[in-house]
C-alpha cells in the first residue's frame, strides 16, 4: 500500500511537473494556430466588405446590429479585468467551446476560394489542442458549475435556413462573427501563457 | 400683461430671424471622424461638427451597446478635448459593438450624425513607444547603433493582453530618406554599416497585432564616432607602396625597353647581302648590282690558295730526331707532324690529319729505320743520281724550334729550289702544300719511288727513309727554300732553314719530305732530279737562283698511271751534279715528263698542278 501511494504520488509528480514545460510549447503553439485563423477571418471578411458597394454595407450593418452572433450565449470576460480575475482553466474552457461552437458553421463558410475551406481543419486541430491545453491544467479538476460549458450549444438551427437572397447576409454575418470569436480566443489563450509562463514577460 | 410680453418677444425673435434672413440655421450634421483606443481598455471618438447655423450649438454623443438597448451619451467630453467622447475602463467593453452617433444641437434643431459601429478591438493604436535610447557600441573596432526603448506605459504587454510589434527607422541628419527596420516584439535593435562620423535619427514605432501603428516617437540624436581613419591611413599607404613599385617598374622597363622589344618583337631578319647596293636595284641598273655582288677574290688564286695553304703549313721535328739525324746522317725518319687539324678543319685533312697516326707511322717507320738505313746508304748514291720525282720534299730540318703546318699540298713535281725565287717559293709552298697532302695519305708508304730502280724495292717506307737519308743532303737547300719560304709564309711555318745545316732532326713521327729540283734533261728525255741540297752551291743565303729547268707542274697523269710533270724552262745555272734518273716518258723535248707511278687517280688542278690527296692511295704497310 505504501508502495503504491508512493508510486502515484511521483506519477502525479511526473504528471505534474510535465505540463509547465510542455503546456508553454502547447500554449504556443495554440496561440500561433488562433492568430492565423484570426488573420485568415479578417482577411475573408475585408474581401468581401470590399466587394460590396457602401450602401449594402450600411445595411448590413444594421443587419448586423439586429442580429447577434452565435456565440453570445457563451459568456466570456468581456474586458481586461474580467479576464485577469478568471482563472486559466476558466479561460480554457470557454476557448475550447468558443471554437467548438464554430466547427459546424465553419462549413458552410467554407465555399468557394481557397482560404474559407481552411478554416474548417484549423478549427479542429486547435479545438484538439485546447483540449490538451485543459487536460494539461486540469490539476484541479476543477468542475464548474456551469456544466453547459462542455456541452454543445443548441446553434444548429440558428444557421439551417439557407435562403438565397440572404446568403450574402449570412456569408456577412458569419464572417464577422468568427472573426471577433477568434480573436477572444487569441486573447485569452495568450492571456492564459503569460500568466503560466511569467518569465517569459510576455513581450516576446 | 406676461402673456403680451411673451408674444411681444416672439414676434421679435421672429422678426428676427426674418430679418436676418438664412443666417441662423439648424446645425450642420457632424460626423464622427475616429475612434481610437491606445491599449485596448479604453477609447475615444472625435467628431467633426458641421455648420453651427450661427447658432451656438451643443454636440452630444450617444452610444448604444449591441447587447442592451439602452441609449447612454458620452460620459466624458473632456478629457480628450475638444469634441471628443472618452470612454473609460468602466464603459469599455471589448468584443462589443459599440453603435455611437453625435448629435449637434442648436436653437434651431438638431442635428444627427451617422452612426458608426466600432469594436474596440479593432481600433487600437497605441502610443510610441517611450524611453528610446540610442548609444554607439564597438564590435571588434566597427561601431553599431544599439536603440532600446519601452512599451507604451499604458499598453499591458506583461499580461498578454496586447501583443505589440516594432519598428524603427534610421536616417542620416542632412539625408532624406529613411532606413526602416521591423524589429518584432523585441525591444532591443542593432544598426550596422554606419558612415565614420556621421549623425544618425532614430525612430520607433508599434503596433497590435491586430491594429494601427502608433506615430513615430520622437527622433533621438547619436553621432557616430571617426573610425574610418584607421583604415584609411592603411589603404594610403597601400596605394604610396603600390604607386612606388609602380614607379620603378616602370623605370626597369624603360632602361630595358630595348631588349624587352628586342625579346617580345624580335627585329625580323632583313636580307643583307655583302655587296649588294639597294640603291642599285632601285634604280633599276640590275647589272650593276649583280656585278658589285662578284667577289674579286673568289674563285681564289692560285697565289692566295697557296698563301692560305702555306699558312697551315707545320713541320715538326723534335730535338731528338735532330740528333738522331745528326748523327746517322742517313736514315732518319723525319716525321713531320701536321697540326692544322686544331685551328684549322680542312677538307682535305681528315683521318690523314691524325696526330697520332703520324706518330705511329713514323714510329714504324723508325724501326725499320735500321734497315733502311742500310738499304739507303746503299742506295743513297743511287738515289742520288735517280731523280726521284717526288713532287714535294718538305723538310724541316729544325723542328725542334718550331712547326710547320703542311697543307696536304699538291703533289707536284719537283721545283727548283736554287732556281726560283718566288715563283720557287710559291711552287715551294705549294709542293709543302702537297707534301702534307701527301703525307697523310702516304703515312704508310712512301710513295716516292726515285725512279726505277732501287729505290723501288725499298717501298713506300723508304721514301720516308730516303728523304731521311736525302736529308743531310738536302737540308741545306732545302732549309734555304725552307727560308725562302718561310719568309713568304705565314707564322705558322717557322723556323724552317733556320739552320743551314741539318741540325733539326725531324722526329721520328714526322716524315719529311725533300724538295728535289730537277738537274738537267738527259739525251733520253729523262729529268735528273736532284735534291736540293748544300752541295749544289752555296745556296745559303743564296736567293734563290732558278736554275734548271722548273718542273713544278704536272701536265698530268697518263694511262699507265705515270705522272707527267711539265717543265718550265728557267734558267739554269750550274748546280749539283745530283742527277737522278727518271723515268723516261714519251714525250721528249719540251715537256719532260716524269713518271711517278701513281696509283689512282690525277686529278689536275687549276694550274695543272695534282692534287695528290686524292690523287695517291698509296698502299699501306
Amino acid at each position: 500500500m505504501d508502495r503504491v501511494v508512493l508510486m502515484l504520488s511521483v506519477l502525479s509528480l511526473g504528471v505534474s511537473s510535465q505540463p509547465i514545460t510542455d503546456g508553454q510549447r502547447l500554449f504556443s503553439i495554440a496561440v500561433s494556430r488562433v492568430q492565423h485563423l484570426h488573420l485568415l477571418a479578417q482577411r475573408i471578411f475585408s474581401d468581401l466588405e470590399s466587394s460590396l458597394q457602401t450602401k449594402e454595407q450600411r445595411q448590413l450593418n444594421k443587419i448586423f446590429l439586429q442580429d447577434f452572433c452565435n456565440s453570445d450565449y457563451i459568456i466570456s470576460p468581456i474586458d481586461k479585468h474580467e479576464t485577469q480575475r478568471s482563472p486559466v482553466l476558466k479561460l480554457l474552457s470557454i476557448s475550447y467551446r468558443l471554437v467548438e461552437s464554430w466547427e459546424f458553421p465553419s462549413r458552410s463558410l467554407a465555399g468557394g476560394s481557397a482560404p474559407r475551406s481552411q478554416i474548417s481543419p484549423k478549427l479542429s486541430e486547435l479545438k484538439t489542442g485546447i483540449h490538451l491545453l485543459i487536460r494539461a491544467n486540469e490539476d484541479g479538476a476543477e468542475l464548474f458549475p456551469d456544466s453547459s460549458a462542455l456541452q454543445l450549444a443548441p446553434y444548429g438551427d440558428y444557421y439551417q435556413s439557407p435562403g438565397t437572397d440572404e446568403s450574402l447576409r449570412r456569408t456577412y454575418e458569419l464572417l464577422a462573427c468568427f472573426k471577433k470569436d477568434m480573436h477572444k480566443v487569441e486573447t485569452y489563450l495568450t492571456v492564459a501563457k503569460c500568466r503560466l509562463s511569467p518569465e517569459a514577460n510576455c513581450t516576446l | 400683461m406676461r402673456k403680451v410680453l411673451e408674444v411681444i418677444l416672439l414676434l421679435l425673435l421672429l422678426v428676427f430671424t426674418h430679418a436676418k434672413g438664412t443666417r441662423y440655421s439648424p446645425p450642420g450634421k457632424p460626423a464622427l471622424t475616429r475612434c481610437r483606443s491606445p491599449e485596448k481598455e479604453t477609447f475615444t471618438c472625435w467628431w467633426e461638427p458641421g455648420s453651427d447655423g450661427g447658432l451656438p450649438t451643443t454636440y452630444a454623443l450617444y452610444y448604444r451597446k449591441e447587447s442592451s438597448d439602452t441609449v447612454n451619451e458620452c460620459p466624458d467630453y473632456r478629457t480628450a478635448g475638444e469634441n471628443s467622447c472618452f470612454f473609460n475602463k468602466n464603459d469599455t467593453s471589448i468584443w462589443v459593438n459599440y453603435n455611437i452617433t453625435v448629435v449637434a444641437t442648436n436653437a434651431l434643431g438638431r442635428t444627427f450624425s451617422d452612426p458608426v459601429d466600432i469594436d474596440v478591438v479593432y481600433i487600437v493604436k497605441p502610443n510610441p513607444p517611450e524611453q528610446v535610447a540610442v548609444t554607439v557600441m564597438e564590435d571588434k573596432g566597427w561601431p553599431f547603433i544599439r536603440v532600446s526603448w519601452e512599451p507604451p506605459h499604458k499598453a499591458d504587454t506583461r499580461s498578454g493582453w496586447i501583443t505589440l510589434m516594432y519598428e524603427i527607422r534610421v536616417k542620416l541628419e542632412e539625408e532624406n530618406d529613411w532606413e526602416t527596420h521591423l524589429a518584432g516584439q523585441q525591444k532591443m535593435f542593432n544598426i550596422f554599416s554606419l558612415r565614420s562620423g556621421g549623425t544618425y535619427l532614430v525612430q520607433v514605432r508599434c503596433k497590435p497585432d491586430h491594429g494601427f501603428w502608433s506615430e513615430w516617437s520622437s527622433s533621438s540624436y547619436v553621432k557616430v564616432p571617426d573610425y574610418f581613419h584607421r583604415e584609411k591611413s592603411v589603404w594610403i599607404l597601400i596605394t604610396v607602396f603600390c604607386a612606388f613599385i609602380f614607379l620603378i617598374v616602370t623605370w626597369l622597363l624603360h632602361m630595358n625597353s630595348r631588349s624587352l622589344k628586342h625579346f617580345i618583337l624580335p627585329p625580323v631578319p632583313g636580307p643583307k647581302i655583302k655587296g649588294f647596293d639597294k640603291q642599285l636595284l632601285k634604280n633599276g641598273k640590275s647589272e650593276e648590282v649583280f656585278s658589285a655582288l662578284v667577289v674579286s677574290d673568289f674563285p681564289p688564286k692560285s697565289s692566295n690558295y697557296e698563301d692560305l695553304l702555306v699558312e697551315y703549313l707545320e713541320v715538326y721535328i723534335p730535338e731528338e730526331q735532330e740528333l738522331m739525324l745528326e748523327k746517322s746522317m742517313d736514315l732518319d725518319v723525319s716525321c713531320l707532324k701536321s697540326e692544322g687539324s686544331t685551328s684549322d678543319s680542312d677538307s682535305g685533312r681528315g683521318s690523314c690529319d691524325s696526330h697520332t697516326l703520324l706518330m705511329h707511322k713514323c714510329d714504324g717507320v723508325k724501326e725499320g729505320r735500321e734497315r733502311q738505313a742500310e738499304e739507303a746508304r746503299r742506295h743513297q748514291k743511287d738515289w742520288k743520281e735517280e731523280a726521284s720525282t717526288y713532287s714535294n720534299v718538305d723538310s724541316s730540318p729544325d723542328m725542334s724550334s718550331g712547326r710547320v703546318k703542311t697543307w696536304p699540298s699538291v703533289f707536284s713535281p719537283l721545283p727548283r729550289y736554287s732556281s726560283n725565287q718566288q715563283g720557287s717559293l710559291e711552287t715551294a709552298k705549294q709542293h709543302y702544300l702537297s707534301d702534307s697532302l701527301f703525307r697523310p695519305s702516304s703515312t704508310s708508304s712512301c710513295h716516292t719511288q726515285p725512279g726505277h730502280g732501287a729505290t723501288e724495292a725499298l717501298g713506300p717506307s723508304y721514301w720516308e727513309c730516303g728523304l731521311s737519308n736525302k736529308q743531310p743532303h738536302l737540308l741545306h737547300p732545302q732549309g734555304q727554300a725552307q727560308r725562302q719560304l718561310q719568309a713568304h709564309s705565314d707564322d705558322n711555318i717557322s723556323s724552317i732553314g733556320r739552320k743551314p745545316t741539318p741540325a733539326g732532326l725531324p722526329s721520328p713521327a714526322l716524315r719529311s719530305t725533300e724538295y728535289v729540283e730537277v738537274q738537267r734533261v738527259n739525251e733520253e728525255d729523262m729529268v735528273l732530279l736532284q735534291p736540293v741540297s748544300g752541295r749544289c752551291g752555296d745556296v745559303e743565303g743564296y736567293p734563290q737562283v732558278p736554275h734548271g729547268e722548273d718542273y713544278s707542274k704536272v701536265k698530268g697523269v697518263d694511262g699507265d698511271n705515270m705522272l707527267l710533270l711539265q717543265r718550265e724552262v728557267r734558267e739554269e745555272t750550274g748546280n749539283c751534279d745530283t742527277p737522278s734518273t727518271v723515268a723516261t716518258t714519251q714525250k721528249p723535248t719540251t715537256c719532260i715528263h716524269s713518271a711517278m707511278p701513281v696509283q689512282g687517280e690525277a686529278v689536275l688542278g687549276v694550274n695543272g698542278y695534282v692534287d695528290t690527296a686524292t690523287v695517291f692511295t698509296l698502299p699501306t704497310y
